[in-house]
């Protein structure tokens, strides 16, 4: 080899994989309105983005997986938290977690009302986003189930028994129960532990504060997973102002035979 | 140094060592606030001492880089530089730019997108100072009308990483669409056009410390940085599998990031054969020592330790994690930091005119503790960022309750990123004191009709 044909091999390959790369790049412009749902960027979520650049999130967070690893991952996190969660974290963290005992917390940023609304739906916007099956799966802020068996995402369940595929999908995401609820006695994650919810649920519907048109255990918790703030359990984390925390999307997220399989499975927590 | 003009590199690379000193004093203490709780989370929190650790080492290497081509392109072409002043405003002017940015960052002035963070106006400054610079540049060789391969694939590097910074001025209403620029300067800076300016600079080096024939280095130059574009242009494609494009781009990830590491195992090969024929016996043992190390921890760092994670079936599982803080610090340290280095320390000994090339014990302890520290801390990042995929990526246990058993890994860290820093500041005395004041720069002329060295004398004649 001479240097003039090594240097045609640097020209030439260096200008073919050039051209490849714009090609596929115009290519992805063609698809990408409909992967990213572009046609659901309002003003609000517009605004929500320039929020999440101007007070520098990503140095700590990774969103779609890209930032610094400083704290929990964001893609997800509408999803997982829901609106009226995380406009409660997002007002003061330090009500949600201690440096003490998380050795990391998050600095109070001082949003607005206004400005706490746009950047949840910029992070809604983003949960829409198709990342072509990542994370695999749910990645939780908090919350440890020793001894749990992790699920893929999707993966059916051992067997087609209903309280079987409930419970591989109380530990999938959607719905991602498990991010906020343990089924452990006295292990409270975000929301309240789901232990004993079966035979707690018996005891809900006699309660004052409950507003709800349940007369059996089952209803009961159908009708929380529907509308959780027609009873509210008691807890700093868990709701504010009468108005529970837990997301009121599931009956979008989910099918109607998927929260049967839910019922079936919570109602054997006894 | 046997052009005057060339000693404005001297006073690049005063700024780029401060600046790096100053990167590492902010990556310490990012380091101990992984392991938490934070005493400063009110005043200087996390993101800021991180966007300040990564923007810094971005405005230091690439003063560096600038510093070197003032200092390799009248060489390489035989000139003074076409404007002196020019090359000093335009430090005056970048130095100014880095300082107000990083102090913007710890008022919260920030543009808040990854290594990306300088505000508009800063970034149009950055514009204006590169076409400054690459203007002096290229003047410099229209006005020799002469230039080799190795300033030639040097300065393509510059100009294709002025080129690429574009996209980083367009603000996208598309999250996705941002993120997808955005890695066409950052991806193609640092795994495709900085890697050229790497190649010319390894060249330069290499051809002056080994004496090696120049049409055969520059021959291989070729065959390396086309390589580099072969598998880092379309390599761009690791970073597009999980953020909303086309499902082809993971095909294309997984099989353009295998090649990486040719072109980095190249380097190291050509360097390993360069020096075969000479050995170690250059008098210049410290330059010699940065420019060796900067092609065996590139191909470690950014070769095997990318394709560790660029894999679609295992990035599912890393990405996000501690991994890819990994992979970024040997990567940046081999890749950029050892060859400004390389090119400071071989630089030195004739912009301060001192005759004789001679590396200082101080000099060699700085190169072995920066080595280790880093080597350690490459491993401190890696342990914490298995266990992290493991516990939190495939266990699905939470983020905060992960990193609590990391804590052993942070230890790791802060220790190993001491003796690191321990290293910044032996260099940092050892350019500042121990080589002769800059003062001395009027002996040049003593080394000019001089040979010091045989080989690379002949290597010169035989030009």
């Amino acid at each position: 080899m001479t240097k003039r044909q090594t240097r045609l091999f640097f020209l030439g390959s260096t200008l073919l994989f050039a051209v490849i790369f714009i090609g596929l790049t115009l290519d992805t412009h063609r698809q990408i309105t409909a992967l990213t749902h572009a046609e659901q960027l309002t003003p609000e979520v517009l605004a929500g983005k320039r929020v999440w650049h101007e007070k520098n999130c990503t140095n700590c967070h990774t969103l779609l997986g890209e930032g610094a690893y400083y704290a929990p991952d964001l893609t997800k996190i509408a999803d997982q938290r829901g609106a009226a969660y995380l406009s409660q974290f997002l007002k003061n963290p330090s009500t949600f977690y201690s440096e003490e005992k998380d050795r990391r917390l998050m600095p109070n940023l001082n949003l607005g009302d206004e400005q706490i609304r746009q950047l949840i739906a910029f992070l809604t916007w983003v949960s829409h986003i198709d990342t072509d099956g990542w994370p695999p799966r749910p990645l939780l802020v908090s919350g440890t189930f020793p001894g749990a068996r992790t699920v893929r995402a999707g993966q059916e369940a051992v067997s087609n028994d209903p309280v079987a595929l409930g419970e591989a999908l109380f530990r999938q995401s959607p719905p991602a129960c498990s991010g906020c609820h343990s089924t452990a006695e006295g292990v409270q994650l975000v929301g309240p532990s789901l232990a004993g919810i079966a035979t707690r649920a018996a005891e809900r519907l006699k309660d004052p504060a409950y507003r709800g048109q349940a007369k059996t255990a089952e209803e009961y918790i159908r009708e929380s997973i529907l509308a959780p703030s027609l009873f509210v359990v008691p807890g700093a984390t868990f709701a504010a102002a009468g108005r529970s925390f837990m997301p009121d999307n599931f009956d979008r997220l989910l099918q109607a035979n998927q929260i049967d399989q839910l019922v079936a499975y919570l109602m054997t927590l006894k | 140094m046997r052009f005057k003009s060339q000693r404005v590199a001297y006073y690049y690379f005063v700024v780029a060592v401060l600046l790096y000193a100053l990167q590492i004093a902010l990556g310490l203490l990012s380091a101990a606030k992984y392991l938490g709780p934070d005493p400063l989370l009110h005043i200087l929190p996390f993101d800021k001492t991180k966007e300040i650790h990564t923007n810094l080492l971005i405005v230091w290497v690439l003063t560096g880089f600038m510093g070197a081509a003032y200092y390799v392109v009248p060489e390489e072409s035989r000139t003074e530089i076409y404007s002196e002043k020019l090359a000093y405003g335009q430090l005056i002017a970048w130095t100014l730019m880095g300082l107000t940015t990083v102090t913007g960052y710890v008022f919260g002035w920030t543009a808040g997108n990854k290594l990306l963070e300088q505000p508009f106006p800063m970034k149009l400054v950055i514009v204006v100072v590169m076409l400054a610079f690459l203007f002096n540049i290229g003047m410099t060789i229209r006005k020799a009308g002469r230039w080799t391969t190795t300033e030639g694939v040097l300065v393509a590097g510059l100009v294709s990483a002025a080129l690429l910074y574009l996209p980083a001025l367009i603000d996208f209403d598309n999250y996705t669409v941002g993120v997808f620029y955005r890695w066409w300067t950052v991806h193609l800076w640092v795994e495709g056009v900085w890697e050229l300016i790497q190649g010319g600079l390894l060249a330069f080096l290499l051809i002056r410390l080994s004496g090696a024939d120049r049409e055969v280095m520059e021959k291989w130059l070729y065959v390396i940085v086309g390589l580099t574009f072969i598998s880092g242009i379309l390599g761009t494609a690791h970073h597009y599998y999980w953020i909303g494009v086309p499902k082809y781009w993971v095909a294309f990830g997984g099989f353009f990031s295998a090649l990486e590491p040719l072109s980095f195992f190249g380097m190291a090969v050509y360097a390993y054969s360069a020096l075969r024929r000479s050995g170690l016996s250059h008098p210049n043992r410290l330059a010699l020592h940065w420019t060796i190390g900067s092609a065996v921890y590139s191909a470690l760092g950014a070769g095997i330790l990318g394709l560790a994670h660029t894999w679609p079936a295992v990035n599912k599982w890393t990405h996000g994690t501690l991994i890819t803080a990994m992979h970024g610090h040997m990567a940046f340290f081999g890749a950029y930091v050892m060859i400004v280095l390389a090119m400071i320390t071989y630089a030195m000994p004739g912009l301060i005119g001192r005759d004789e090339e001679k590396s200082s014990a101080l000099g060699m302890w700085a190169f072995w503790l920066q080595v280790f520290g880093m080597f350690g801390m490459t491993m401190a990042f890696a342990t914490a960022g298995i266990v992290q995929t493991y516990l939190e990526h495939i266990m699905s246990i939470g983020y905060l309750d992960t990193q609590h058993k990391l804590a052993v890994h942070f230890i790791m860290l802060i220790a190993t990123g001491s003796l690191f820093a321990v290293g910044v500041l032996l260099f940092l005395l050892d350019f500042f004191f121990v080589m002769v004041s800059p003062r001395a720069g009027v002996r040049t002329t003593a080394r000019e009709g001089a040979a010091p060295w045989s080989p690379a004398a002949a290597a010169e004649a035989g030009k």
